[in-house]
């Protein structure tokens, strides 16, 4: 009856301090989202989509614009680069190469390069990029976002691949098969749902990145796409923005942020949504 | 009675495990041929090297011969892709794949370069109908296969394999996981198939090997324990060990 009543101590108390860390968790994330967004929607006006910056002493004039594109030119590019490597590279440590042993080294690497803090990678970049080009380019700042998806790719990938069973490779084996075949028709199919939902967090993830962007791509006030140059940035003209002594710019930068989180929450939520549709299955 | 496949003194090594040692056994066109005998006793690893299933994993050997048409089908030169495309198999899990019901059945027809939609039709249709599973589906023919029962899954999968018109079909243990009245379905789909192809089947299921099968194989630990027609194995068995595991008392 003594040992009944002390489990049921221990596990009140262990219960109770779990659920306090969740809360205290939970509710500074709402605090940050309730600052952003009562903050963010006070500031919002339509300039920031229509117009490109201006200077901060000239009000009701200014917004964010290139910033915008850049930010999305730069996500995109370096989907382009990280996407198909990370799907092949997956692809490989799931089929050709799962009985190597190097192939488990890099899978493991893969984990801890996800962990890899973005700043660092920033820094990469900055020494194999920017240094040897001598200016900030746009190119440096997606190959540094790339960088960063890559492994979550190739580990996504890897590991819905590896979730196929294996009955249903040997039975289009059975029916006479090539090996890529069976990859392409087969295995991707099954695993499609996984490896684009692996895809879409991992652009959540780097789609609100600041510090690899710093070194590289840096930011630009004017409208300019060009990758060779200083690429306009979101995250950076936020940073930027936020730590400047202009009203009008602080609130142009808490709008901004504003913005990109939902941005970024809607990929994440679309991304856990389209788990959930395929779990039901 | 014709063979149309002879093992003759087949050893094959999983890396160092010597898992089949010296099998000789006919196979006999048109005929079932069951392979029984207790969990372990490499009954499936022969049905696989009759596909070379075994190639897919390393450390695998072969060693002695499978003669089909004067040819060792275990030898290097020959190219498996086209040996598979005559040795269908199904396995003891449906295995449909996450496709339509028509494309299941015309996978392998289009990995043989078939594109020209009427023959794929005709032949698709001509499968399903072998498999016994046509009426169940002709209404539903772009629906994801994997939405099918099991029962109608596994006619499906016996269906792809009967479209690329095998010479043979190996049944690994494939009425196991099925309820009676799907696996009845099968059995009695194995022997209107021996019309048209010769049927190698594991089982488990001692009265489903002595219904539906012509010859019967008693495997243990890796060996040909006794090889008759089915009647022989059943009623008079030459071995002791043959007669004690059919009855059920040991296995």
């Amino acid at each position: 009856m003594d040992n009944l009543k002390r489990r049921k101590i221990i596990n009140y108390v262990a219960m109770t301090l779990a659920s306090l860390c969740a809360a205290v968790g939970l509710a500074l994330l709402f605090i940050i989202l309730y600052n952003v967004l009562v903050e963010g929607i006070g500031s919002l006006r339509l300039r920031l989509f229509t117009q490109d910056p201006a200077p901060p002493n000239l009000p009701n004039v200014g917004g964010l614009r290139c910033a915008f594109l850049g930010q999305g030119l730069l996500t995109l590019v370096a989907s382009i680069i990280g996407v198909p490597l990370g799907v092949l590279g997956g692809t490989y440590l799931a089929e050709y190469g799962r009985h190597l042993k190097i192939c488990r080294l890099i899978s493991t690497l893969s984990d801890m390069a996800v962990s890899i803090p973005s700043i660092v990678i920033g820094t990469f970049a900055y020494a194999i990029l920017v240094k040897p080009m001598g200016v900030f380019n746009g190119w440096a700042g997606a190959v540094a976002l790339a960088i960063i998806i890559l492994p979550i790719i190739v580990r996504t990938t890897e590991e819905m691949m590896t979730m196929v069973p294996w009955a249903l490779r040997e039975a289009a084996f059975a029916l006479g098969a090539p090996y890529h075949k069976v990859i392409t028709s087969i295995v991707w199919r099954s695993a499609m749902s996984g490896i684009f939902t692996g895809i879409l967090l991992a652009i959540a993830r780097v789609a609100g990145e600041t510090a690899p962007l710093l070194f590289t791509s840096f930011n630009s006030n004017h409208f300019q796409l060009n990758l060779n140059q200083a690429v306009p940035s979101l995250t950076v003209s936020i940073y930027q923005y936020a730590a400047s002594p202009y009203e009008n710019w602080v609130g142009m930068a808490w709008a901004a942020a504003f913005v990109i989180t939902i941005l970024v929450l809607f990929l994440n939520i679309m991304g856990r949504v389209i788990i959930k549709l395929k779990k039901r299955d | 009675m014709e063979d149309l496949l002879s093992v003759n003194n087949l050893d094959f090594f999983y890396g160092d495990n010597h898992a089949l040692k010296d099998v000789t056994l006919p196979i006999k066109k048109n005929k079932i041929t069951s392979l029984i005998g207790p969990s372990g006793c490499g009954k499936t690893t022969l049905l696989r090297c009759f596909n070379r299933m075994h190639d897919l994993y390393p450390n695998n050997r072969y060693q002695g011969e499978i003669m089909m048409d004067g040819q060792n089908i275990l030898g290097d030169q020959v190219d498996v892709i086209n040996l598979r495309n005559s040795m269908g198999m199904v396995f003891q899990k449906p295995t449909p794949f996450p496709m339509s019901i028509f494309d299941n059945v015309a996978y392998g027809l289009r990995l043989k370069s078939i594109r020209n939609t009427s023959t794929l039709k005709e032949k698709v249709e001509k499968a399903l109908r072998q498999a016994a599973v046509w009426e169940e589906v002709k209404d539903r023919l772009n629906e994801n296969a994997q939405g099918l029962s099991g029962g109608q899954q596994q006619r499906l999968v016996i269906a792809r394999t009967l479209a690329v018109e095998p010479k043979v079909i190996l049944f690994d243990e494939s009425t196991s996981a099925l309820d009676p009245i799907s696996s009845k379905k099968i059995e009695e789909l194995m022997v209107e198939l021996k019309e048209d192809v010769t049927i190698i089947a594991v089982t488990h299921n001692m009265q489903q090997a002595a219904r539906i099968s012509d010859f019967t194989a008693l495997m243990y630990i890796g060996s040909l324990v006794e090889y008759d027609d089915t009647a022989t194995i059943f009623t008079k068995p030459k071995h002791k060990m043959t007669e004690e595991y059919v009855t059920g008392r040991f296995g």
